[in-house]
């Protein structure tokens, strides 16, 4: 250790102390910001790209809204979709009573089996979707048991969010509904008043309305038409053909029915970037701002380094002239350096815990990972490091003729 | 002597160029950080009618299920929204000076003759006193009568933002307009109003723009609205008609009322307990008696409107501003250390330490007055990015408008916050190169 000449440095540094704690300061905050933005950041990300279990890419969403006294809904969504069904580039059209992942839609709570007085935890929250028959492959989600609906079994709309007696669900909800079970086709489970509802299909993954919520896969598919004046149609396209695809059907819809408005055509990114939006930015804003922190806590060490360096010139031409080589030098100032840079991370450890631990209640996330306080270490020493170099570089560089210039 | 300190200072600062814009970069960065997010904040934790905070207050009543409250999280309050026939039993007292029921709605308004395509509009459903109750601003016109709340008259009030739109501007007060088809008379129009956060319907984004056109409370029934917020229930209820709807237990209204003193509040409180109680007896509310006046501020708290992230970035912020005001605080002591030299001159020629301490302050003010400045013109570019990351879609560019215009008070505040933490900052440096004694710098010479 001794050719390290530790104490000697620290010594040193504690005669100056006032601007090496300054630094130190800034360290301990600027490693506190490092570790819980990451955190923060690496949740938001997860949450914004876990899958979607659709086709996302090649999907786009018309909304038409009828609105004179005489408009004949009916007859509006079976010409409109027979034209979307009917145009080059799609795959599959549908009509759907909301858009998943768009922030609006409906929940009802389910349960196993019969009856009024079930407990509250025993009842499962589902997002409902009332589908068509061409749903499944509109979605582009997969069907890993049981089938589709069929045009036959699509129920007239309802009025009064009416439950429909058959349904395709996510093997989530199912799981959840019938912890014990493997095969779901076929089960009945029952919705409000004991509305009895059978199992056709199963899909394997699909999230719904609420980005926010913690049941966002519990998905139920209803086999119903959409209730008027307002139709919401999903079109699949071929890959690659969605925008040409989302131009022909404002050509083609935009006046074909003056009886009626058609509100927009949008590709899905929309709704899912417009409810991430948040999340989004705060991502953004997170890693700016503890960018410009982590920049300004490096100047901070290359001023202290450098200011250090000024102030020393002829005790370093001394330590030279008596036999110091430039590595030694380099080395002193790197150490001193360090020390600074350990004094803070040691103080910012416990601050990055005390707000991880804040952040983790608040959002009820998982507790801090202590992989994320060792990378954030490691990153200010490297940091410390590269803003001290050039400082020590240029003590290095000191003459040791300096020694006996001046005195 | 100041003017000679300050000419002192400026020579100092042009001495070394390089250290003086480290630090003026640093308090402007720090400054600029602060105040953009303190705006954002302001906008989405101000309370938009603080000068009625006392008279006004949301009504909400606990008629949930027996088993289970309404939110886990918060089991101590009732849903913020209420059933329609309890809106409508409420509403009958006459004990509040001013009351309002009320959803939102969705429309397509159209012009009969103008070539205008028909707009898509939100639209609050409401009775008349929602205008007075929330001070909302009217450009022409007024409200409508008492008698067309139920009967209901087809009138309207519209935004001054659609009323250029349809008429350009102009005072379109009797003229006919579409919504869904019906015809409605125009009878006022409101002014520009963005109450930040929105606080009187609490089912939106805080950010949202107030909605364009408003007509009189009894269209639901008549047209059969539904509310385009949430609509809520807890009971499996056969609902096979509208009428059934009226009368479930879903929860679509929100109802504020004003109440000018205590003796009106607590009659009121009297009142709507009363006839929870009365309600009780027919089988209803079987939760314990928990019926609530809360006014606006402690309304937008309970509720959330301020989320979590907000506080974070605001901790960011200041955390930001503080590794500045350090950083500040060490490049200033290296700088006047550095000058030590001629501090020992100046001391040695009879310059009292309370002078030496004087001038650096000075020196300080002058870059905290720079950094200020500069920081608040950055602070102005950083929330145009931050509106852009807001903005998400030209026509539906809601919430973009709460951060359009900075408002004084954050500004006020991260301004004189940055100045005075900054010449605090340089009181340390400016102290300790007061205390030292001038014969070791003469000496080094």
């Amino acid at each position: 250790m001794t050719a390290w000449n530790i104490r000697p440095i620290a010594s040193a540094l504690w005669r100056n102390r006032t601007g090496a704690l300054l630094v130190a300061f800034q360290i301990a905050i600027g490693l506190a910001v490092l570790v819980n933005a990451v955190y923060v950041v690496k949740q938001r990300v997860e949450l914004i790209g876990r899958p979607t279990g659709m086709d996302t890419d090649n999907m786009i969403w018309v909304a038409s809204a009828g609105f004179t006294k005489n408009f004949d809904y009916d007859s509006s969504w079976r010409e409109d979709l027979a034209t979307l069904r009917g145009m080059p580039g799609v795959k599959a059209a549908s009509l759907m009573s909301n858009i998943p992942l768009s922030g609006g839609g409906s929940s009802n709570g389910f349960q196993n089996r019969p009856g009024e007085n079930i407990p509250p935890k025993e009842i499962v929250q589902g997002n409902n979707y009332d589908v068509d028959e061409q749903a499944v492959e509109a979605l582009g989600i997969k069907l890993i048991a049981g089938r589709s609906f069929q045009a036959s079994e699509i129920q007239p709309p309802s009025e009064t969010f009416e439950l429909s007696s058959q349904a395709i669900v996510t093997e989530a909800f199912a799981k959840e509904l019938f912890p014990k079970e493997t095969n779901f086709v076929g089960k009945t489970f029952y919705g409000g008043l004991s509305k009895p509802i059978v199992i056709v299909g199963v899909i394997d993954h699909m999230l719904g309305a609420w980005v926010g919520w913690d049941k966002l896969d519990h998905v139920v598919l209803f086999p119903r038409l959409k209730n008027g004046p307002t139709a919401i149609y999903l079109v699949r396209t071929e890959p690659g053909r969605r925008d040409a695809v989302m131009r022909d059907i404002e050509a083609k819809l935009g006046d074909s029915n003056p009886g009626r408005l058609l509100r927009w055509v949008r590709p899905f990114d929309y709704f899912i970037d417009q409810s991430y939006l948040d999340d989004r930015n705060m991502a953004i804003f997170l890693v700016s701002v503890t960018t410009a922190l982590l920049a300004i806590t490096a100047l901070g060490i290359f001023g202290l380094a450098t200011f250090n360096v000024s102030t020393r010139i002829r005790q370093i031409g001394t330590r030279r002239a008596v036999g110091a080589s430039r590595m030694d030098i380099v080395r002193h100032f790197l150490v001193e350096n360090w020390m600074v840079t350990t004094a803070g991370v040691v103080a910012g450890c416990g601050a990055a815990l005390g707000i991880g631990y804040w952040i983790s209640v608040k959002y009820e996330l998982p507790r801090l990972d202590l992989y994320y306080l060792v990378g954030g270490v490691l990153t200010i020493w490297l940091i410390g490091l590269a803003a001290a170099l050039q400082p020590a570089r240029r003590a290095s560089a000191i003459s040791p003729a300096v020694a006996s210039r001046t005195v | 002597m100041f003017g000679y300190y300050l000419q002192l200072a400026l020579r100092n600062l042009r001495r070394n160029p390089g250290l003086t814009a480290l630090m003026i970069g640093a308090v402007a960065l720090g400054i600029a950080v602060c105040v953009m997010t303190l705006t954002m904040y302001h906008a989405m934790s101000g309370n938009p009618i603080w000068w009625k905070n006392d008279v006004l207050y949301a009504v909400t009543m606990d008629f949930w299920d027996p088993q289970q409250p309404n939110d886990e999280k918060k089991p101590e309050l009732p849903p913020t929204q209420l059933t329609y026939r309890d809106a409508m039993a409420v509403y009958r007292s006459d004990i509040p000076a001013r009351k309002v029921i009320m959803h939102k709605a969705v429309g397509i308004l159209s012009v009969d003759g103008q070539a205008l395509k028909p707009e898509r509009v939100t639209t609050r459903v409401t009775t008349k006193d929602f205008f007075q109750l929330f001070d909302v601003p009217m450009q022409y016109g007024g409200t409508w009568t008492d008698a067309a709340d139920f009967g209901p008259e087809p009138v309207m009030v519209l935004s001054r933002k659609m009323n250029e739109k349809l008429f350009g501007g102009a005072n379109s007060v009797g003229k006919r307009i579409r919504w869904n088809d019906n015809e409605f008379r125009i009878v006022g129009v409101r002014d520009n109003w963005l109450p930040l956060p929105a606080f009187y319907d609490v089912n939106n984004g805080s950010l949202e723009d107030p909605e364009d056109v408003y007509i009189p409370f009894g269209w639901n029934v008549a047209l059969e609205l539904q509310s385009a917020g949430n609509t809520n229930g807890w009971k499996p209820e056969d609902v096979k008609n509208y009428q059934d709807f009226l009368g479930s237990e879903m929860t679509w209204i929100q109802m504020w009322v004003e109440l000018p003193d205590r003796a009106a509040h607590d009659k009121f409180k009297a009142f709507i307990d009363n006839y929870a109680m009365e309600q009780k007896k027919a089988g209803r509310y079987q939760r314990p008696l928990n019926n609530r006046l809360t006014k606006p501020d402690e309304w937008l708290k309970v509720n959330d409107v301020v989320s979590n992230d907000d506080r974070i970035l605001v901790g960011l912020a200041f955390a930001f501003l503080a590794v500045c005001l350090l950083n500040t605080v060490g490049l200033l002591l290296a700088k006047f250390l550095n000058n030590a030299p001629l501090t020992g001159v100046r001391r040695a020629l009879g310059a009292s330490r309370r002078q030496v301490f004087m001038q650096h302050l000075v020196e300080v003010g002058v870059i905290s007055t720079i950094g200020a400045l500069l920081g608040l013109a950055l602070g102005g570019l950083l929330l145009m990015g931050l509106r852009a990351l807001y903005t998400f879609d030209v026509q539906d560019a809601g919430g973009t408008q709460a951060l359009a215009h900075v408002d004084m008070t954050s500004v006020v505040t991260a301004l004189s916050l940055a100045f005075f933490a900054t010449i605090a900052a340089g009181l340390y440096p400016a102290w300790r190169i007061g205390r030292i004694p001038p014969a070791t710098y003469l000496k080094a010479q």
